[in-house]
């Protein structure tokens, strides 16, 4: 009796030193194929280059067209001509945009994840803060730097310190359709250039049955809240913490926006919307803020012919436009391989393949002839010098929902844009001094 | 001498039970495994974290109940609760009512039964995106919104819908239904399926009516199914989330702000990963004790022989 159980517990001790065992060879495989790795291109690298650089590094973007070809070889060229040159080896994977800041961080946690990734302006001051990103200040030298277009050198850095290697710019301005304007007898020449001049169109498209503008309130702030405020001449927080957004000049966005809701020129949903492309793809919306992947759909998709004009200017002309730039971790253990890549891939050169694939704008002057031949993308390419890249602070992105819970307040009549603008202040004290 | 004599009694009931299912336990190590890497770890260090600032790199450190008492000042994340208890409320009944009605029918024998089943369990296949972006166009609250412009026909103003506060959550919980109703169905059927036939033919010869049938035969024959659904359906709308991320952002006003929603928030764009695993404690107790409370009340295996 005793005998037989013996036997099943041995039995059930073997399975379970086996399954370790098998576990434990599996990983020594694994790490004996690394170091064979990184002897060889150890090796390899000494042998052919004077860079100094050696090993692999990981490198992780998104998909920033809709599936082209050109981008998977981009890549691989990128990949290739990195390590002929420097001899390191470039792992490249294409991460989806969904839930981006979730794989990186956990990939981070893990003490994994990539050496080079990609982030905008908004997360960066927050990644920087939490010393999830390498300070590259060291690898990077002013003139290295000084081929930049100085809006997209900003948005890189955080208190003094080079965080990111920009690779590309958007700049959103005003995007009208044509054929209303035609209705409307509006001269596509003298377009608004003031809030004033601007009230006074929408109020026409209003009464012609149109809207004026559109305004996707569950959507970020930065394509609706902000560009107002920074025209106002206003702003959400400073480097100092000192809150501005209840000021007046940054109040007056807030009465700009419940102006053009109560009188109805932006869509009644507009104070959940995530977008109002259908309306204005189906004719029914006078202009939009856009970027260049707008500009590039309404090419695509031509439902009706189409205007660009520069950023309104209340105080002073400035729009959004975000920069996308690439970061090393900061536990690379790589450092300097990375810090070479993210040189080498926002160089003059990679910049224009990299641009003219996606069609964002190039953040060097020099790369920006690509769009020589392409009317739209220049002339959005020229508002660059007015772009702001959001709330650069490590709670920008923490601000911005209790900010857009206030104006859907506000839009819902609940309470007036002073009271809005104030009771974002009150949230924003209280979220910074938590 | 009393503890010997329990202690032998002990390793032999052990040995006698190895003897007997050995081979069940076995097969059950990798499951359990499984269950303790993936379940019971993160479930603990989610509680070790509650009390440290979580650094996503280097050394947690010890920061007692401060992540505790923060939620006793935190409105939105009570608004989030409140909401989701709101959800809970507009959602757990209608599903279990519109999928007994979907099995009743598809059960009747009516023609065609095996089309509308599909038809009905449509909505569980597909993608809850696609599902998502269909019904955030049908309730857009625009004049021309597909739901507006019905209305319009008998006479009912444009409503905002998800753009408002009053209504959003409601439209977020009617989608849930839609999608969900056709899983609550099958259970349901199956459960029709099995009860006696005999119960129905001796309601008949008492000159039972159908609707009486259905009351005092089959509703109540059907009590091991009430319960499974509704504590399913319960766990599941405390964990709404999708809905709000899709079509709202939580918005307006925090209206549709769950605690699922919120605690990803706290957790993924503000790094507040100390915090997030104190709402996630939150939401595990409020499921717990409503699971408690549904299991005394409608728990009990029906007794009606």
């Amino acid at each position: 009796m005793s005998n037989t159980i013996f036997k099943r517990l041995g039995l059930l001790f073997l399975v379970l030193v086996l399954s370790v065992v098998m576990a434990a060879c599996s990983e020594d495989e694994t790490t004996t194929t690394n170091a064979d790795t990184d002897t060889d291109s150890g090796s390899a690298s000494t042998d052919t280059d004077s860079s100094g650089l050696s090993g692999e590094i990981t490198v992780w973007a998104h998909p920033y067209t809709d599936g082209s070809t050109g981008e998977g070889d981009m890549w691989k060229t990128f990949a290739s001509d990195f390590e002929a040159e420097t001899g390191v080896k470039v792992n490249f994977e294409q991460i989806p945009w969904a839930n981006r800041d979730q794989k990186i961080l956990t990939a981070l946690a893990a003490g994994q994840g990539p050496d080079v990734f990609y982030v905008i302006p908004d997360q960066m001051p927050q990644y920087a803060e939490q010393q999830l990103i390498l300070d590259i200040s060291q690898y990077v030298t002013d003139e290295e730097l000084s081929g930049f277009v100085p809006t997209a050198i900003e948005a890189t850095s955080w208190k003094g310190k080079q965080y990111g290697m920009p690779i590309l710019q958007t700049a959103e301005s005003l995007i009208y359709n044509k054929d209303i304007l035609t209705e409307l007898g509006v001269d596509e020449n003298s377009l608004p250039t003031t809030w004033d001049e601007f009230k006074a169109l929408a109020e026409k498209a209003k009464a012609a049955g149109y809207y004026a503008f559109s305004y996707a309130g569950g959507g970020s702030l930065n394509n609706t809240l902000y560009p107002f405020l920074w025209q106002a001449g206003g702003n959400v927080i400073d480097e100092d913490n000192n809150i501005l957004i209840n000021k007046p000049e940054a109040v007056k966005s807030f009465e700009l926006i419940n102006e053009m809701y109560t009188k109805g020129w932006i869509p009644q949903d507009s104070v959940t919307a995530l977008d109002h492309d259908s309306l204005y793809l189906g004719g029914k919306l006078l202009a939009i803020n856009g970027s260049g992947i707008s500009v590039n759909r309404l090419l695509d998709e031509k439902p009706f012919e189409f205007v660009i004009a520069p950023p309104l200017k209340d105080a002073e002309q400035l729009t959004y436009g975000t920069v996308g730039m690439f970061v090393g971790s900061a536990i690379s253990k790589n450092p300097e391989a990375a810090a070479e890549f993210m040189k080498y891939v926002t160089n003059t050169e990679n910049q224009r393949t990299f641009n003219n694939i996606t069609q964002y704008i190039p953040t060097r002057d020099e790369a920006k002839d690509i769009f020589d031949s392409q009317q739209y993308m220049a002339q959005l390419a020229g508002y660059t010098e007015f772009a702001k890249p959001g709330v650069i602070h490590p709670e920008g992105r923490n601000i911005m929902p209790l900010v857009q819970a206030e104006i859907q307040a506000m839009l819902e009549g609940k309470q007036s844009p002073q009271e809005a603008a104030d009771k974002a202040a009150e949230a924003i004290d209280k979220l910074i001094n938590k | 001498m009393t503890s010997t004599t329990s202690k032998q009694s002990f390793s032999a009931r052990i040995k006698r039970e190895l003897n007997k299912n050995l081979l069940v336990y076995v097969v059950l190590i990798p499951v359990i495994i499984h269950f303790l890497i993936f379940q019971i770890y993160p479930f603990a260090l989610s509680f070790y974290l509650t009390f440290h600032d979580w650094k996503i790199i280097g050394d947690p450190e010890f920061v007692g109940l401060k992540h505790w008492k923060n939620l006793f000042d935190d409105e939105i994340a009570w608004k989030a609760i409140w909401n989701t208890v709101k959800f809970s409320i507009y959602y757990i009944v209608p599903t279990m009512a519109l999928g007994l009605i979907l099995a009743v029918i598809i059960n009747s024998g009516v023609k065609y039964s095996g089309f509308f089943k599909g038809l009905f369990f449509l909505p569980v296949v597909t993608s809850f995106v696609i599902i998502a972006g269909i019904w955030g166009w049908l309730f857009r609250g625009t004049e021309d919104g597909f739901i507006n412009y019905l209305i319009g026909f008998v006479g009912i103003d444009p409503q905002l819908f998800l753009s408002s506060s009053s209504q959003a959550l409601l439209v977020l919980a009617g989608l849930s239904i839609f999608k969900v109703a056709g899983t609550t169905m099958i259970y349901y059927y199956a459960g029709l399926q099995s009860i006696d036939r005999q119960l129905y033919e001796a309601a008949r010869i008492d000159g039972a009516s159908p609707w009486k049938i259905f009351w005092k035969v089959t509703f109540p024959m059907l009590k091991p199914i009430h319960f499974y659904v509704a504590i399913t359906t319960t766990i599941g709308s405390f964990q709404i989330f999708d809905s709000a991320f899709l079509l709202t952002n939580g918005g307006p006003n925090y209206s549709t702000t769950t605690i699922v929603y919120y605690l990803y928030h706290q957790g993924f764009t503000s790094l507040n990963l100390s915090y997030a695993a104190v709402l996630s404690y939150v939401l595990f107790f409020i499921i717990l004790i409503i699971a408690l409370i549904q299991r005394k009340y409608i728990g009990k295996d029906p007794n009606y022989y």
